[in-house]
């Protein structure tokens, strides 16, 4: 029965995601069930049911007319875009779960990174504070050559970008189950991340007084517990986006963008494609006003306020031109 | 012997539908299967024909369509309409008069006739 409905979400794909398309399919599919049924009844074997199911299942060029489908019955050939298949679909998935790994562990290192000159000034005296310099420039390094590796592990599939993709209806729910079978681990790991972060400053409040030693180990017992954080955060994050990106490849307007709830979830575009163009670096700008702000002026204590302001401005400008 | 040519015969679906839905309501499969059993399998209806002439019938007021849960699923029954009994009497007429004047050109007996 796996095989039928296969079937016929591929054939359905790439039409128009309308009410008369989901009737007709749901009736098609209603058809080629019963007529399944009825042959494994017979006595049929699971193939050979399926091959006669399929055989007859007829053209879609036939009901092109009737669906008001005839320009997308025409043009599907070229429209298609290629098929991934499931075996790059597992590898791809692997790869961008490695990367997301060594990414994650490359931001901890550099966040741990200030750690080795505090340690090595607290307890081995100012004769070695050059080697805490240099273990720092070691721990970077180590990161930046995890940031390297992990981009070349990924850089295959930069083919993706470039040509039209889909996914067709096998992949789409093996992929859906698997982010499925990962929400869990990644609500976890997000959580803890960020409980991590917040409570990072409480050794430090409550060691304030502590002895000398102790308040050093504090500074670094902060950015143990924030490098560790931000590494569940980067890791869990850059996974589930993993599988989230395949299933945005299927366009949103077809029935193939509807095989699974939660497709097409995550991307947005503005109409206007000025606007679209100044959304795309609307963050990074807010980023880089607030950075140049703070550190010209040393205004943190107000400067934050530009975080609120900016995102009252996108949700207007979301909903004026989405 | 060959094969039913799907152009011909594709002018009375619409023909055998309405028969099948005469008496009383039904739904697509056991449409299909009436029509299979009926030719004796020498016709097989694809889905999406029968589909496309459902649709088509619909619009026209010839059926309705209807939902039904009985069976235990939820399955779209197709009934006739006073219309669509009207229609069937006129494609049964039409057929009477195809069937006369093409009969007149269809040689009885050996065909090899005039062939060398």
């Amino acid at each position: 029965m796996e095989a039928i409905r296969n079937y016929l979400e591929t054939m359905f794909a790439n039409l128009p995601n309308t009410m008369e398309v989901q009737k007709a399919k749901r009736e098609l599919g209603q058809m080629m069930e019963d007529k399944y049924t009825e042959l494994k009844g017979e006595g049929k074997t699971e193939n050979e049911a399926i091959g006669t199911v399929i055989s007859e299942f007829g053209n879609l060029d036939e009901l092109a007319e009737d669906l008001g489908i005839a320009p997308y019955v025409k043009k599907q050939a070229a429209a298609m875009g290629k098929i991934l298949p499931l075996q790059e679909v597992k590898e791809f998935l692997a790869a961008k779960s490695k990367s997301a790994f060594l990414v994650g562990l490359g931001v901890m290192l550099c966040i741990l990174s200030p750690c080795a000159p505090i340690l090595t000034d607290t307890f081995m005296g100012d004769g070695l504070a050059n080697l805490g310099a240099a273990l720092l420039f070691v721990l970077i390094g180590m990161a930046v050559a995890l940031f390297v590796y992990a981009g070349l592990t990924t850089s295959k599939w930069e083919y993706l970008e470039k040509e039209p993709y889909i996914i067709d209806f096998a992949t789409t729910e093996y992929v859906h189950n698997q982010q499925n079978l990962f929400r869990p681990t990644y609500g976890l790991m997000l959580t803890i991340g960020i409980v991590l972060c917040v409570l990072s400053v409480v050794p430090s409040i409550l060691l304030e007084n502590a002895v000398a030693w102790m308040e050093e180990f504090s500074g670094v017992l902060l950015f143990v517990m924030v490098g560790f954080g931000v590494f569940l955060i980067v890791f869990s994050c850059k996974r589930f986006n993993s599988f989230q990106y395949l299933l945005d490849l299927n366009k949103a307007d077809t029935v193939a963008g509807n095989f699974v709830p939660g497709q097409n979830k995550n991307k947005r575009t503005y109409q206007n494609k000025t606007v679209n163009g100044i959304m795309s670096v609307y963050w990074p700008t807010i980023t880089c006003i607030y950075l140049c702000w703070s550190f010209l002026t040393f205004d943190w204590h107000i400067s934050w306020i530009i975080w609120p302001i900016a995102a009252v401005i996108n949700a207007l400008i979301r909903n004026i031109c989405e | 012997m060959a094969g039913i040519s799907s152009d011909v015969i594709r002018g009375y679906n619409d023909t055998m539908i309405l028969y099948l839905i005469w008496e009383k309501p039904s739904y697509g499969y056991e449409i299909s299967k009436q029509i299979k059993v009926m030719s004796e399998e020498k016709y097989i209806i694809k889905e999406t024909t029968l589909y496309s002439a459902f649709t088509r019938l619909e619009k026209n007021g010839y059926i309705e369509a209807f939902e039904d849960f009985s069976s235990g699923k939820r399955r779209t029954y197709y009934r006739i309409t006073d219309m669509g009994r009207a229609y069937y009497r006129e494609k049964c007429e039409e057929w009477n008069l195809t069937q006369d004047v093409v009969g007149k050109f269809i040689m009885k007996g050996d065909l090899s006739y005039g062939s060398n």
